[in-house]
């Protein structure tokens, strides 16, 4: 069976689509740990204001996840529409 | 696996071009306001000065938006915005709620839905904007620190849209495929409602109050 061009094409999507989303988790990883170390020390530092600690570092974490948002819809486009 | 990328379409001739109707976000979007207006009605029926149940529900919700936009806006114009916000809040709380209830999914999992109240967020921001600055120094606004800037101040206000939208909808139709392929792996056994709470209520929780926060940050950099 010969290898056609639509083959190549779905073959260099599936392979862009796992680069894409495995590259792309680093990023929000690394920050949004680093946003919840921060969140730590300052709740030992200061106990009484753990709710709003703790609310600001989820809305931190939920803008900085958002380029890992785009990595996603960026794997699903290249997975399933090319 | 095979219903994954269904969408029920309408498509209506209209005049040489054609409207296309996604059905079932349509159906779901209606049996959120539905599902809210029931709500609404339950809550502020028999007001008494010493709170029932559902209505400290109300006020609790009612009291912590109102502060939340009072505190970012200044006075009138915070008062003005402010049931906007609330009501952008709990109709994202709502419809990504949905996802958990059987034969039902979440309307933000189609694209339109996010985007749409992301680009009503901007036409309120720049409309407050423009209302308040007046249109001369709206527009010296985008070429603030250095005339050259004028390119990647517009494309920033764009950008601030497209990351808005794509926000919420990455997180909530990422979520759903998530929950669907782990649930084709492990057979349906053990796993799936706690991803499905997950997913579904504290994520949607998260994903909808970082929408209105940011709503909220985008309409006070305007009128600043």
């Amino acid at each position: 069976m010969a290898i056609e061009g639509t083959d190549i094409i779905q073959a260099a999507a599936f392979l862009g689509a796992g680069l894409a989303m495995g590259l792309g988790a680093i990023g929000p990883g690394v920050g949004e740990g680093m946003a919840a170390a921060k969140a730590c020390e300052a709740i030992g530092k200061n106990p009484a204001e753990a709710g709003l600690l703790t609310r600001t570092m989820l809305v931190g974490q939920a803008v900085s996840e958002s380029t890992g948002i785009y990595s996603l819809v960026v794997a699903l486009l290249l997975l399933f529409v090319v | 696996m095979d219903e994954l990328g269904y969408i029920h379409q309408l498509i209506v001739p209209f005049f040489g071009h054609e409207l296309t109707f996604n059905i079932k976000v349509i159906a779901m979007v209606w049996i959120v306001m539905a599902i809210l207006i029931v709500f609404a009605l339950f809550t502020t029926r028999n007001r008494e000065m010493v709170p029932g149940r559902m209505q400290i529900v109300g006020e609790l919700l009612v009291t912590q938006l109102y502060a939340l936009t009072e505190d970012a806006l200044d006075e009138k114009l915070g008062r003005k915005l402010a049931p906007m916000i609330c009501a952008l809040f709990m109709f994202l709380v709502m419809s990504n709620y949905m996802g958990v209830i059987p034969f039902m999914e979440e309307p933000t999992k189609d694209l339109n839905v996010p985007l749409s109240l992301g680009i009503m967020g901007f036409v309120i921001a720049h409309f407050f904007g423009i209302k308040k600055k007046g249109l001369r120094a709206y527009v010296k606004g985008y070429m603030e620190p250095f005339f050259i800037l004028l390119p990647l101040n517009l494309i920033g206000e764009l950008a601030k849209v497209i990351s808005i939208s794509f926000r919420l909808f990455g997180n909530i139709m990422g979520g759903s495929i998530i929950i669907l392929v782990v649930s084709h792996l492990v057979y349906s056994l053990i796993l799936p409602p706690f991803l499905c709470f997950f997913f579904g209520l504290f994520v949607g929780t998260i994903q909808a109050f970082v929408f209105t926060m940011l709503t909220i940050v985008y309409v006070s950099v305007q009128i600043k």
